[in-house]
Formats: C-alpha cells, structure tokens, sequence
C-alpha cells in the first residue's frame, strides 16, 4: 500500500515535470484519488486513428507496481483488440508479461503502440478482427476511421 | 564389485542345483544380479540426495553452480538427457537462455566501485548501493523492491519459476537471493519456498511419483528405466507406477480405468433396464413386461405398446391394438434390445471370472496363517525333510499367478471387444487371436487351480513319502505356471497388443520374482555435508547400485537390499520361515 502510493506520487512528479517531453500523452491524476488516473492519448500519424483523441481510465492495484494496472478505452474504438462496448484492452504487458519497471507513461506509450500495430490473431472485436484476417484492409480502415470521426474528434459546428 | 556379487551368485545357483535339480526356480537367467534393483524410494530424508545427484551431474558437466544447475533441471522437468541433448542440439547459449539461467562469467558491474547511490526502477527511490541488489542478469533494483516482488509471485505458487522484473528478462532469480530477501520479513514464506523447490524433484519429474497409498506415507518413488512398470514402496504399498491405481497388469492401464469405471457405476445397471423395461408415455417410470400381449399398463393405469412405447387405448386384440400401428420399427427396436442384452451378458461372463478369481485370491491370502501354521509343525516332527522353502514358494508362485489371471479378463473384454479396437481388427483376425489367447489363459487357469489345490492340502499330517510327492507337484507347478504366465505376457505385448496400429497400450512387464519392490535410496551424504564428501560418490549412485559390498554401518542399510538379502539366505539354511517383510525375491531365493 505504501509502497504503491509512493511509487504513484513519483510518477506524479515525473509527469508534471516532463509534461513537453511527450506531447502524444497527457496524463492526469484524479484529484481525490491517487489510484484512478486518466490519460488523453493522440491516434498515431497514417493510422485510421489519426487526429483522433482517445480517452483512458487506469485503475491502479494496490500491488502496484508489482501488478499491473487496468487500463480501458473510455472513448469508442474500432481496433481488434479492444472490446468495443466496454473498452478493454487486450495487451499482453497488461496480463502476464507485466514489468514492475514500466510506468503508467510507458503503458500509454505501449498503447499507442498496439492502435498502429493491431494483433487480429487475438481479437476481443472479432468484426474488426475478421475483417484484418480476410485481407480486408480498405473495409476496416473505413471503419476505424468512421469511428474515430464519430467519437473521437472535436465536433464541427 | 558388480563382478564379484555377481559371480557368488552363479556359484551359490549352480551349488543349489546340483543338491537339488527340481529347485529350477532359482536358476532363472532372466535374473541378473548385477543389474540391481531399478526402484529407489524417496523420503523427506532422501529427498534432497536424490536431487543432488542430478544436480551433481548438470554441474560437472556444465560447470554450474547448484542454483543453475536447479534452474536448468526444473525447466526441462529433471530429465538430465534431455538437458545433455539440448546441449549437444542447439549449444550452451540457446540451453540457458531457454530455460532462464543467465551465467556472469564475472561481474563487471561489481569491480568498479559503484556510485554511492543508485535509483531503482520501480520504487523510483535514491538509495545507498548496500540496499539494491543486482541479480546474475545484470538488473538491479532496490532489496525492498525485490522482497515484495519474490512475496508476490510465492504467493501465486510460482516459487519455481521467478523472473526478474525487468521488461523481457526473462531470466530466473538466484534461489539464495530470494532465501535471504524474504525470510528476512517473512521466514514461513522462505521455508515454504525451499519445499517447493524441493518437491519439485517429484512434482515435475515424469521418472518419480508420490506413492499413491492413503494415508499417504510422505514417499516418493524413482524408476530408473522404464515408466510402465509396478513398483512396491517401502510400505508395502503396491501400484502401477504409470497410472497410479492399484497394479493391474496385464491389463493396459486404460483398459484398467475403464474396467474399474464400468464395474463402479451402475452402467449395467442401466444397461439391463435398457433392455427389459421401457418407460411409460405417462409418468416416466420404467415398466418391465413380465408375459402377455403387447399391451402394457403401467400401474399409473396409462396402457402404451410395448413395442414403440408410445401410449394407446385399452382397446386391443393379441395382435392389435385399436388405432395403433408401428409395425415398420419393430425390427429395428428388437435388435437394438438384441445387441444390448448380448453385450450385458459378455460383460458378465468376463466380470464374473475376474470377480471368482479375485475373491479366490482374497481367500487364499488368509492362506498365510495356515501355511506357517503346517510348517511349524512339520518343522516340529523329527525327519528328514528339512527344507521347506517349497511351500512357501509356492504359495508367493499361486499369489502372482491367480493375480495375473484375474487381471487377464477384463484384458480380454476390452481386447476382444467392441470399445477399443474395433477397427483394428477383421472379424477373422480377432476369433483367431481370441482362440490364441484363450487357450493360453486356459491353460494357465487349469495349473493355478491346481497349485491352489496342493498348496491347501493338509500336508503336515501325511507321511513323508506323500509330503514328498506334494512337494514335487508343487514345484512342478510352480514353474508351470510360471512359464504360462510369461507366455501369456508374450503373447499380449507381442501378439496382441504390439500389432495394433492405432490404439497405444502399453503394460508393466511381467515379473516372475513378483513386483519389484523400491529400495531405500542410500544417502551417502547428510544434507549439509561438506562439498569434498559428496564429489566422489555420485556415479555409484546413479548407476543404482546398492549390491556394492558396503559396510554395514553405512546408511540405513537394515533396508537396503543387499544386506537383507544376504541375511535372509544365512537363514535359510537354518531353516527359518519367511519373512512377509522382505522382498519377494527374496523369499524365492530361500
């Protein structure tokens, strides 16, 4: 417990001071609560998910950072291993390749990561999945692109 | 020192045999003293020498210390062949990358002076280099840090297998390390670590099992060759090494877990009900036709037919039922009824037999008693007959044999039958090979019943000339029954089972001395002895050599079976009656 809570605030102060380093990532505590963070993430550049911005929740264990945290997409996504109602995100550094060397930075890192490298071999959206694996690479482009557009950009006018 | 045993032995059987040309038992060349027993048990106490010596032979060869050696062992499940093949497959590096085991020639980290303080990764913290502490991978991290990671991953049972926690390292943490960091906070959790590691010996090792016996009686066994074999452990307990339950040869031990299976549950049960009632439309009972038409009331009063089981009216004729036809699924229903009730009554032709045989068995281990009873009192009686070994031989001959026996019809049943091998054989094929196999298992039948009759013989209040003539018979039939019991092992492995090309099947050996029973594993060293003692020794051990003429002060050798059998044949001569205690070789040996 105290271990996970000084842990969290040395992250803390590690994002606030390199809030620039990183402009794809903005991280944010929840006021209240050290162990619930949010994260505003940027969709990666010649993705579907470009110009997109897609919001995170973590959940942090109380094990931290011997366990890993639980991550989830709070803004819709169409990408194959991401659930599409409730967000959940298939990763395996989130399961049991977890480090307790990585950071909540890294793990948003690692998340943009997997938006430009979909693994439709294990899809927790098997639409989106079937649709990589049968070749069909304009159909879920359009797709994630659609809905990028529909949840994940500003609304004009 | 092999050589030396071993040729005593010829000359005692050759010095037997010319006292006594019937006594052939004794001069089975099958039985090869040299080779030794190839069953050891494992205690809590041995436990560790066992592992030791697996241990011993990865490190010299490798040149590893014992925690790598560890390592390396638990990855590839204690199997130091596959170890030495992997080696010599796929080289050193590939070896210890695989299994986790990062070697640092020498720490170049550790020569510099470090700077004072280093931060660790995952707490974030400056601390002085005297509390972080680097694993053989090259990762460090704060002792805190590691303490609550080791907790962790105990805690979810996987002390066998920690990793660094570094992202991709997969290597696994030094054993030491962990003992240190952990029982520093919490020493229940540290010994509970090094049990694991330990038990691992038994728990991941396909050559050693825990004696299945209840209440469990904390042993482990280690075969040496060969895994579908029957082994008895130190207490006495008998079973088939491969599958565990009790030891069935020759049946297969799927045959077996079939058997038991279909024995237990009431299948046939259900079987007979499947073929002599059938369930009123009404209320579901099943309703049994005891004569008449085939117009059935069940006692609910709904009337049904007979013959479809669907309901109808009253209204009927011996051959009609009013507004009832079903005449077209007659023939089918009847034959399925047919096949059912041929199949309950091979079942229990095979049951019954096997059930006569293991209960003539049950009856004739009460036999014990009274042949120790009858032999005191010939021994009682002045004459010239001395040597009653015969008896008592025969008697351990009629217990192996009325086992193999029993064991051989539910082989039969599943080897002649429709579940396993259905494919596997043409009609023709399978007649032929039953008649082969039926004949053999009369044969044997006949002679064992025969033995049993003699062995039952109140033979201690005849005379000497008919003692004489029992004996004869007796050993006569002992070897008779010994060579078609072999036969019909022969016969199963080659003939019958070894033909087969789909289903895999293997049995225990037959064994004319009887179930081999596991000897104490020798532990030449204390767990803590000092490294000098236990370099020399580890050769002899893994060769399984307990014949080698120790002296008796070494070890726990009252169990071992070299002594015991040395001093089970200084007995015989004084004419002393068997031990139950002692192995059964032993005993024929007498």
């Amino acid at each position: 417990m105290q271990a996970s809570r000084a842990r969290l605030f040395k992250e803390y102060k590690e994002v606030q001071r390199e809030k620039a380093a990183d402009p794809d990532i903005q991280l944010v505590c929840d006021d209240s609560n050290i162990f619930k963070w949010t994260a505003l993430i940027k969709g990666p550049s010649e993705t579907p998910y470009e110009g997109g911005v897609f919001q995170l929740a973590f959940s942090v264990p109380e094990q931290y950072p011997l366990q890993p945290p639980q991550v989830r997409f709070l803004t819709k996504i169409f990408h194959p291993n991401v659930h599409f109602k409730t967000g959940e995100i298939c990763l395996d550094i989130l399961k049991n390749a977890w480090s307790p060397a990585w950071t909540l930075q890294s793990v948003c890192r690692a998340i943009i990561a997997l938006m430009g490298h979909p693994e439709p071999d294990s899809p927790l959206n098997c639409d989106s999945g079937n649709l990589l694996r049968s070749g069909d690479i304009r159909g879920f482009q359009s797709m994630a692109r659609m809905y990028t557009r529909l949840a994940a950009m500003p609304k004009k006018g | 020192m092999e050589d030396g045993v071993g040729s005593e032995e010829d000359y005692y059987d050759s010095d037997r045999e010319s006292l006594d040309g019937l006594e052939n038992e004794e001069s089975d060349p099958q039985w090869v003293p040299a080779k030794g027993p190839s069953c050891k048990v494992i205690t809590k106490e041995s436990l560790l020498a066992a592992q030791r010596e697996d241990l011993r032979r990865v490190m010299d060869l490798l040149s590893l210390r014992e925690h790598h050696a560890r390592t390396l062992l638990i990855h590839y499940r204690w199997d130091v062949e596959k170890v030495f093949a992997v080696l010599v497959e796929k080289g050193k590096a590939r070896l210890f990358a695989e299994a986790g085991v990062s070697v640092v020639e020498n720490h170049d980290a550790d020569s510099p002076v470090l700077s004072s303080t280093e931060t660790c990764d995952i707490c974030m913290e400056d601390l002085p280099s005297s509390e972080v502490t680097k694993m053989d991978c090259g990762h460090c991290f704060c002792n805190s840090c590691w303490t609550e990671h080791f907790i962790v991953k105990i805690n979810e049972g996987q002390s066998k297998r920690i990793r660094c926690m570094a992202y991709k390292c997969f290597a696994i943490c030094d054993e030491g390390i962990i003992r240190t960091l952990v029982s520093k906070r919490h020493p229940d959790l540290a010994e509970k670590f090094d049990r694991f590691l330990l038990e691992s010996y038994i728990e991941d090792n396909k050559m050693v099992k825990w004696c299945p016996s209840t209440p469990h009686c904390g042993s482990a066994i280690r075969v040496e060759n060969d895994e579908f074999c029957e082994v008895e452990c130190s207490c006495g307990f008998q079973f088939c090494f491969s599958c565990l339950s009790e030891a069935h040869s020759p049946c297969s031990c799927l045959m077996w877990e079939l058997w038991i299976k279909k024995c237990r549950d009431e299948s046939e049960t259900v079987n007979w009900i499947t073929v002599h009632t059938k369930p009123c439309p009404k209320c579901h009972k099943p309703v049994e036709k005891n004569g008449g038409c085939n117009l059935v009331s069940c006692i609910c009063g709904q009337a049904f037919c007979w013959l479809c089981g669907g309901a109808t009216g009253r209204d009927h004729t011996w051959s009609h039922i009013t507004g009832h036809s079903c005449g077209r699924y007659k023939e089918d229903r009847e034959k399925k009824a047919e096949r059912a009730k041929r199949d309950l009554y091979r079942y229990m032709h095979y049951h019954n037999r096997y059930k006569a045989h293991t209960d003539s068995f049950e009856q004739e281990s009460r036999l014990r008693e009274t042949i120790r009873e009858k032999v005191s009192n010939l021994e009682e009686r002045d004459s010239r007959l001395r040597d009653f070994s015969w008896v008592t031989n025969g008697l351990y001959r009629l217990f192996r044999s009325r086992r193999a026996l029993s064991y051989s019809y539910p082989f039969a049943f599943y080897m002649f039958g429709d579940d396993l091998f259905k494919d596997e054989m043409t009609n023709e094929e399978r007649e032929l090979k039953q008649h082969l196999f039926e004949d053999q298992q009369q044969q044997l039948e006949a002679n064992v019943e025969k033995l049993s009759k003699f062995i039952e013989e109140p033979f201690d209040q005849y005379d000497e000339d008919k003692i004489m003539e029992i004996r004869m018979q007796v050993i006569n039939l002992c070897v008779i029954t010994d060579t078609l019991c072999k036969k019909m092992y022969e016969c199963i492995e080659n003939d019958l089972l070894g033909s087969l090309q789909f289903g895999i099947h293997n049995i225990a050996p037959y064994q004319s001395k009887g179930i081999e029973r596991a000897t104490e594993l020798t532990v030449f060293w204390s767990a803590t002895a000092n490294d000098t003692g236990k370099f020399h020794k580890p050769d002899e051990q893994t060769g399984g050599t307990t014949e080698s003429d120790r002296p008796s002060g070494s070890g726990s050798s009252d169990d071992n079976g070299c002594s015991s059998r040395k001093r089970a044949r200084e007995g015989s001569f004084g004419g002393s009656l068997f031990d139950l205690n002692l192995p059964a070789d032993v005993i024929d040996r007498n």
